[in-house]
């Protein structure tokens, strides 16, 4: 359909990162989860890796303008987070997916997304051809008119995916995206996360160290609020150097060799 | 253009070269009939493109008997925008809380004590507005508060449904207990406005908790043993709850931007 | 639309006979592989039969097909967004951008076209970004994924656009 361009959109871009974190301070509850974290993150597919209580969670709802940071700066899309500014610009570039994703039960899942979409101010006459589209890229068409309720775990999480990209977002948070998800759909979402990552900024939040391995073009290792590592999956696999440590695979390898050294030098 | 595409321009364009592509295409989108000479144009001139058709009809042919096709909407599209169905069992929850003090008041019909449909009415639609923007009340909360049209307006729109609900309820309650509107009407939207703006403070649940409370320590429980309607409720106050209503308004537009969400954890409610 | 939405096959397939050659004729100018655009089509006129009441709902706006290709459009760049995922060329660089000859330039005057006389003067891949995007409503992401180029690019390229229509056409 014919439309105007607007000057703006055609402006050269005037960021070097897609999200840019300095010296973040986060605060989850009573404790820092995020002290002190440089992260600069482009194109492509991030994955976050981390035990429990990282602070990872905490990271992810930050960039969804979600929590305010307690010190720091974070830039998305050329934008400093802080003061009074109006995020609503922002926000319909971000697409996200909690790691407790709380839905409306009584809706079917056309329906919520319908409203989610509406929630991210999409055009009203691009949300049903935007839902569609999103339902089917993530393999739950013939499950489209099916109320939520009556959804299993792994289709719920799916639904989850289905809303965070229905809006076609620059900046895609996941948190535990393939929870409940069985291999053959871990299979489809990884190819999926790989088709996203060719011009979007998508963090995927996991604890499968082989989703990350397999999908994702860039390996982020955060403990106790910082950065203790970030680099290709192929770094992250030779970090083990020749030992047999603990781990099935060599990413895994990788990973456990990484914190240990990390634990090693804090203690 | 206000005529149509020449034959020769279509016969062009379905062969995919052709000039004044722009025009065309732009005629195209407008114009059934000369999609209907294209159609006829690509028949003659272009066995790929009609191929290409064929094919995927064939395709579709057995794709469309096995898919499954969209039901009809059970809601008009509006219905789910203003009011999403966690509304919905605090709401009945607020109408039977209602019901008991109705019946309480029809039993005591010799009026011992104030009426509680009275007494209650003021934090009646407190519960339906905590649950509006709450994460313990609204299960999308964290999806509701991370997206663009967070904000006041999104608040005051879930607040006007529940209000909408909760106050021909009592004014129902009300006639059936033999109490007027006027009474109650400028607290009950004094103390709804109040929770929306103190919960720009410390969230809106807790605000909605402390109202609540406050109201029914402060209140309704002396009334209740002092067996007097209590002064704010007499018609004399009446001014006063207009004047507050008002400030209160006021506050509440110049601290908005607290409900787009982007809060330090402390006083976010899960 | 509606009664499409009711399950009426017939509507369907007469939607379908009106509109496939149009979309079949745009789709194969913007893609060099058929195979992709058949795969196109038939996602396009697949989520139409789906979702046929959620489109009978919406305001479709003016343009009585606009809405079709706007599906369509976004269906293709998914395509070539897994072809990308895929490391396979991008599918327009199949196509050769054509150069408008010179008496297209004057045909297109004539006929009273004075956008598509211009653009006829401005080079072929500027000509191409303002297609995306202002033609076929691509976002300059979207218009970076069909032509296989980055966003910087697209975005450099619509200013030049501007810039030399604003010459042309004064």
């Amino acid at each position: 359909m014919v439309r105007t361009v607007s000057t703006a959109e055609t402006e050269p871009a005037n960021y070097g990162w897609v999200i840019q974190a300095q010296g973040l301070r986060v605060r989850a509850g009573r404790r820092m989860a995020v002290d002190g974290l440089d992260l600069s993150m482009d194109t492509g597919v991030h994955g976050l890796l981390g035990p429990n209580g990282a602070g990872k969670t905490t990271l992810i709802r930050s960039i969804a303008t979600v929590l305010r940071p307690a010190a720091g700066s974070l830039t998305l899309l050329g934008q400093t987070l802080g003061g009074r500014m109006d995020l609503r610009g922002l926000r319909r570039q971000i697409g996200y997916l909690p790691q407790e994703f709380g839905f409306y039960r009584q809706f079917t899942m056309r329906e919520f997304i319908e409203y989610i979409a509406w929630l991210k101010e999409m055009p009203t006459a691009e949300i049903p051809g935007a839902v569609q589209r999103a339902i089917d890229r993530v393999g739950l068409t013939d499950r489209a008119d099916h109320r939520m309720k009556t959804l299993s775990g792994g289709m719920v999480r799916r639904a989850g995916i289905a809303q965070a990209i229905v809006n076609d977002p620059q900046i895609l948070l996941l948190d535990e995206p393939t929870a409940g998800l069985d291999p053959d759909q871990r299979l489809q979402f990884r190819a999926l996360l790989r088709e996203l990552g060719t011009d979007t900024c998508v963090l995927v939040s996991t604890h499968l160290v082989e989703d990350v391995a397999a999908a994702c073009t860039d390996v982020v290792l955060i403990n106790a609020g910082r950065l203790i590592f970030q680099g290709v999956p192929a770094d992250l696999a030779a970090a083990a150097g020749d030992k047999t440590g603990d781990g099935d695979s060599a990413a895994e390898r990788g990973y456990s060799a990484i914190m240990r050294r990390h634990r090693e030098k804090e203690a | 253009m206000n005529d149509h595409i020449t034959g020769a321009m279509l016969d062009q364009y379905s062969t995919g070269g052709g000039t004044a592509v722009w025009a065309v295409e732009a005629h195209l989108e407008r114009c059934a009939l000369c999609r209907e000479r294209l159609s006829a144009a690509v028949a003659k001139r272009s066995p790929a493109t009609t191929a290409l058709v064929a094919r995927v009809q064939a395709a579709l042919a057995g794709e469309v008997i096995r898919s499954p096709r969209m039901p009809a909407r059970r809601l008009p599209g509006w219905v789910c925008r203003w009011a999403p169905p966690e509304l919905w069992p605090w709401l009945t929850m607020t109408m039977l809380v209602l019901a008991a003090a109705l019946g309480l008041d029809l039993v005591d019909s010799t009026r011992v004590v104030p009426s509680l449909v009275l007494l209650v009415a003021p934090v009646a639609p407190l519960l339906g507005v905590a649950a509006a923007w709450s994460g313990g009340l609204d299960t999308a909360h964290e999806l509701v508060v991370a997206s663009p049209r967070a904000g006041l307006n999104l608040v005051l729109r879930r607040t006007l449904v529940v209000l909408l609900v909760v106050v021909p309820a009592l004014a129902a309650a009300g006639w059936l207990a033999g109490v007027s509107a006027a009474a109650w009407l400028l607290p009950c939207l004094a103390f709804t406005a109040g929770a929306l703006a103190l919960g720009e403070l410390i969230g809106l649940r807790r605000a909605a908790g402390v109202l609540a409370l406050a109201w029914t320590v402060g209140v309704i429980t002396p009334s209740m043993l002092s067996a007097r309607i209590p002064l704010l409720l007499e018609p004399v106050s009446l001014p006063y709850w207009a004047g507050l209503v008002a400030v209160i308004a006021v506050a509440l537009v110049a601290r908005r931007d607290a409900f787009t969400g982007w809060r330090s954890d402390k006083w976010f409610v899960r | 639309m509606r009664r499409i939405a009711r399950g009426d096959q017939r509507a369907f397939d007469e939607l379908y006979r009106r509109t496939s050659p149009w979309l079949a004729v745009r789709l194969r100018r913007r893609c060099g592989d058929d195979d992709v655009v058949a795969e196109v089509m038939q996602e396009t006129y697949l989520a139409v039969w789906r979702a046929a009441a959620a489109f009978a709902g919406a305001s479709v706006g003016g343009s009585a097909v606009g809405w079709l290709w706007t599906i369509a459009a976004r269906r293709l760049i998914d395509a070539f967004r897994r072809r990308a995922r895929d490391a396979q060329a991008p599918l327009s660089a199949l196509l050769a951008p054509a150069a408008s000859a010179a008496e297209d330039v004057v045909l297109d005057a004539e006929l009273g076209d004075v956008m598509g006389a211009a653009l006829g003067q401005v080079a072929p891949e500027l000509r191409q970004v303002l297609q995306a995007m202002v033609l076929d409503g691509l976002t300059v992401r979207e218009t970076a994924v069909l032509l296989g180029v980055p966003e910087g690019t697209v975005k450099t390229r619509a200013r030049r656009a501007r810039i030399a229509l604003r010459e042309a056409l004064s």
